[in-house]
């Protein structure tokens, strides 16, 4: 290396290094799951992303402990919620101890704008009379002295009334007065995080405490403690996804230290070699992080290991540099081949910028950046500070040898033909589950984290996960109105067995409008006096002892009606939040279902109001198809101008058919054993798929520039031996990853250049001339 | 508060546990047990102190049914956690104790009395025994402090193997009495009379004979 290049090299270096300070400063690596899931194009989509990620439900946590007796375990979950609910980290603690939410003390005159008790009939004297019965039974009861506080006030027991009809419909089982999974083995818990579910590091401190804290609780009980929930997923992936990432990283580099230095024997090779997938990735890096607010990590993890091709091309350099002509000619020649493919390349991945999925547009960005950088400085860095290598490919022995063996072996044209009708066989004979529809599988979530999330879901006994029905409106009373529309129909609903039960807010806050109707059809003093007098005289109770009742109901007669600012900091605000919410200037209310049995009846409800009724599995799989749909035509468009770019550069046909040959058949081969194997196709094998093409894009042009000439023949398969051999080093880690995405982006690229290599390698190469 | 369970009154101490375990050997029934009962409810709401009678039971399988005939006919089933209440001509209501903590407790106690269990009592309350050659007082206290703020003590009266009148007092004066025997006939005798009559069980013993 001369002087220039040490300088050349040094000024790279430096650069580098500010490139890595200021992505360090500047990058921010979000959590948000939803990066990676289509975006939503209509109002039930929108909701079903929103439902997804930014509800107090989405906030929830699940925690069950298991351990050696229900009654050790009832005392350790007592004991664990007191700790928990001293911590500012969670919004709410709830094991079955805490009270249901009741009317606050200070609203409670409003009972009478809320109960839907005097509705049918408004309340006279024949009421009276027959709750002052009932209430003289009660006096008869154990109960008794527990009621005597408040008959006064409350004689037909609206605050009961409405307490049970705000119960959760269906609590947990319990023992000993916390919740228990119904075979009575493992105490339930329920907490709320303040921390959005996709901010990994707040839900990861929450996370820590949950653990600190149950270690105290427990002391010597042998018991253990398990959480779900969404929250916990985003620590879990980020933290799996580093942790993968940290050791697949090792295991590659210390791979391909390995390989270069055996292919090229010089570790000034093995150094230089680096230098522009360094590049690559601090180059993309910088773009994503200008380009977006947030990068997603598993976009990190994912757009390394797709910019990892980048490492191809300093091999396709040095294996074709020769001791009799200058490291810059080599480059020249090597280039039309290597650009061609960066270009491809690069077009490919287009078709993921214009996905419209956050995430992949994101890796597009990533990626593309980053091949560029690697191809130009490949072509106008690295040849200015490469030396001259020790030996050529072209005169080694063994190469020479396989050459040969190659040379002997068969063209089987025919697989051009075969492996179409192969695939298109194997298609047939499975054609059900072609796509994966199913939004739960397109997150990096494992599914045995989903498959434990759902049975604690079962036993907390949560509403319905699939089916909602929601109501819109320019105003919150609005909403609220719609809401009660919907109490008759779905009250038949419940009758005929349709649906269990549900839950919506109106049922804590009623419409101005309801509350006015109730507010007027209440008696007024004196009538209620009177009426109350005549009740009382019939009854066993003493005359007067029902003033405060009087003064609650005229009370009642002077409020407004209540509002959701009357509710703040109340048990009740906490269900509304998750009920009642607006979005872009829009209102819209849930309504929780309970069983559901017949989704159909429901929805038939739906279509006759002005509700929406909500099947998120199949609204979630329309948006998945759609969203493929989508990303198959920017494929399409892609694979077009790809073809375009071949057809110029090499113009003449049969070069072109020649080249493109073992990708195309490569791709059939990839489908049809993932078909075979019964795996559905998702937008991570599509990426996959670009990936494998690229690669085979590469391989075959490389084999088809060295021509016939024996002795390029031999550099080409020497590049390409050590490219696949590391491509395939990586792509066979990634396919043991945890990580569902990185699994199967593994499986497929794995395949992808076994089968590109090989049939570049028969269909692409000429034969040597003799 | 002891020197408040009449016998204490003239000077007696109370027994410790050995005449705890004992009387509840003597007081020991396999279900299904029944006793009919006539209560009292004293209450600052009422014109007169309610009277209610009927039987009480526990069933061989674990139930305890209260079934009241007069005034109103209701029957409450107690059936572990799980509360059913039917009253004349109205659907059955079911409610739970996981909900009503301090019910349970009074419920609890009602059970172990007919049962004549005892040991399970001195969980939820402090028990006093005082013992006359005639005739026992126990007295509990709840240790609960929500129910303790409502309800002062009961104290259960009896002679022999039986129990034969309980008192409930509340904090604000109120209570019931319980007396384990047949409704009588005739009119209603004041508070004071009843709490004589519920605290001499010999004597009203005598009188019955």
């Amino acid at each position: 290396m001369n002087r220039r290049g040490w300088v050349l090299l040094a000024a790279w270096c430096g650069l580098l290094a500010l490139g890595l300070f200021w992505v360090q400063t500047h990058l921010s690596v979000s959590a948000d799951l939803r990066l990676f899931m289509p975006s939503p194009r209509s109002e039930e989509q929108r909701l079903l992303i929103q439902n997804i990620g930014e509800s107090p439900a989405s906030r929830l946590l699940l925690l069950a402990i298991d351990g050696p007796g229900p009654d050790e375990l009832a005392a350790l979950s007592k004991r664990y919620a007191a700790a928990l609910g001293a911590r500012d980290e969670f919004a709410f603690v709830a094991n079955g101890e805490q009270a249901p939410p009741v009317m606050p003390d200070k609203l409670l005159a409003y009972r009478y704008l809320i109960t839907d008790s005097f509705d049918a009939a408004p309340l006279d004297e024949p009421g009276l009379v027959a709750a002052l019965e009932e209430r003289a039974a009660d006096m008869a009861s154990p109960a008794a002295g527990f009621l005597e506080e408040w008959l006064p006030r409350d004689p037909t027991l609206e605050l009961l009334h409405l307490a049970q009809r705000w119960q959760p419909r269906a609590e947990p089982h319990q023992v000993d007065g916390v919740w228990f999974a119904a075979d009575g083995k493992r105490a339930l818990l329920l907490v709320q995080t303040r921390a959005a579910a996709f901010d990994p590091d707040g839900q990861t401190r929450a996370l820590g405490i949950l653990q600190e804290l149950f270690a105290q609780a427990r002391g010597a009980v042998p018991a253990a403690l398990t959480i779900s929930g969404t929250g916990y997923f985003s620590a879990v992936i980020r933290n799996r996804t580093q942790y993968e990432a940290t050791w697949f990283g090792s295991l590659d580099t210390i791979g391909l230290v390995t390989l270069l230095w055996l292919a090229y024997r010089r570790f000034v090779f093995t150094v230089l070699g680096a230098l522009p997938l360094l590049t690559a990735g601090l180059a993309g890096l910088t773009a994503v992080s200008l380009a977006f607010d947030g990068v997603h990590g598993i976009t990190i993890a994912f757009g390394f290991t797709l910019i990892g091709v980048a490492q191809d091309y300093p091999i396709h350099l040095f294996s074709h540099l020769r001791r009799d002509e200058t490291t810059l000619t080599t480059a020249r020649k090597v280039w039309p081949p290597l650009a061609t493919g960066v270009a491809s390349t690069c077009i490919a991945y287009l078709a993921f910028l214009m996905s419209g999925v956050t995430g992949l547009a994101q890796l597009a960005c990533l990626t593309i950046t980053g091949l560029l950088a690697a191809g130009l400085t490949t072509r106008f860095l690295l040849p200015r500070i490469a030396p001259l290598p020790g030996s050529d490919p072209a005169r080694s022995a063994w190469l020479a040898r396989l050459n040969q063996r190659i040379e002997g072996l068969p063209r089987p044209y025919v697989l051009v033909v075969a492996i179409p009708l192969a695939a298109l066989a194997v298609f047939a004979w499975r054609p059900e589950g072609f796509w994966e529809n199913n939004l739960s599988k397109l997150t990096p979530v494992p599914p045995e984290l989903l498959k434990r999330d759902a049975e604690l879901r079962r036993e907390m006994a949560t509403p319905d996960l699939r089916y909602l029905l929601v109501a819109s409106g320019a105003t919150q009373d609005a909403v609220l109105a719609g809401l009660e529309s919907l109490d008759q129909p779905l009250d038949a609903a419940v009758r005929e067995g349709a649906i269990g039960s549900f839950e919506h807010a109106a049922q804590y806050l009623p419409s101005a409008a309801l509350q006015e109707k109730r507010r007027a059809a209440l008696p007024e003093a004196a009538a209620l006096r009177t009426m109350l007098a005549t009740a009382t005289a019939q009854s066993p109770f003493a005359a007067d002892v029902f003033a405060p009742f009087l003064a609650d109901v005229e009370r009642a007669r002077g409020l407004p009606p209540l509002t959701r600012a009357d509710l703040r900091d109340t048990p009740l605000d906490l269900r509304l939040g998750s009920e009642l919410f607006t979005r872009d200037g829009h209102w819209y209310g849930l309504v929780s279902l309970y069983d559901v049995h017949d989704p159909q009846a429901v929805a038939k409800l739906a279509r006759a109001g002005t509700v929406t009724f909500l099947d998120l599995k199949a609204a979630s799989e329309q948006l998945v198809a759609a969203q493929r749909a989508h990303i198959l035509v920017c494929l399409e468009i892609a694979a077009a101008l790809l073809v375009l770019v071949i057809v110029v550069t090499l113009r003449r046909w049969s070069r072109v058919l020649r080249v493109l040959a073992p990708m195309i058949l490569t791709t059939l081969v990839i489908l049809a054993i993932l078909r075979a194997s019964g795996v559905s196709l998702s937008l991570f094998h599509l990426i996959s798929l670009v990936l494998a093409a690229g690669l085979g894009l590469d391989y075959a042009l490389f084999f088809e520039h060295a021509a016939a000439d024996p002795a390029e023949q031999q550099r080409t398969l020497h590049a390409l031996l050590v490219c696949s051999a590391t491509t395939l080093l990586v792509f066979a880690l990634f396919s043991l990853s945890t990580v569902p995405i990185l699994q199967a982006i593994g499986v497929t690229v794995s395949l992808g250049v076994l089968s590109n290599f090989l049939l570049a390698l028969l269909l692409t190469r000429e034969r040597a001339k003799a | 508060m002891l020197l408040l369970t009449g016998r204490s009154v003239q000077g007696q101490e109370p027994e410790a546990a050995p005449g705890l375990a004992a009387l509840e050997q003597r007081l020991a029934r396999t279900p299904p047990v029944s006793t009919e009962f006539v209560e009292y409810r004293f209450s600052h709401l009422l014109k007169r102190p309610l009277r209610s009678s009927g039987t009480l039971e526990y069933r061989a399988d674990g139930v305890m049914v209260r079934n009241v005939v007069t005034p109103t006919r209701e029957t409450t089933e107690v059936d572990g956690e799980q509360v059913r209440i039917t009253r004349a001509g109205k659907a059955t209501r079911t409610m739970s104790l996981q909900r009503a903590p301090q019910l349970r407790v009074l419920l609890g106690s009602f059970r172990a009395l007919l049962e004549g269990k005892l040991t399970p009592l001195q969980r939820d309350f402090e028990l006093t025994l005082s013992e006359q050659p005639t005739h026992w007082t126990l007295t509990l206290v709840p240790r609960d402090r929500a129910l303790a703020k409502h309800l002062a003590r009961i104290v259960v009266h009896g002679m022999d193997d039986k129990p034969s009148c309980l008192e409930a007092l509340e904090r604000d004066g109120d209570g019931a009495l319980t007396l384990f025997t047949a409704a009588p006939g005739g009119p209603q005798p004041a508070r004071a009379e009843l709490e004589q009559a519920c605290r001499a069980p010999a004597a009203r013993g005598a009188a019955a004979k």
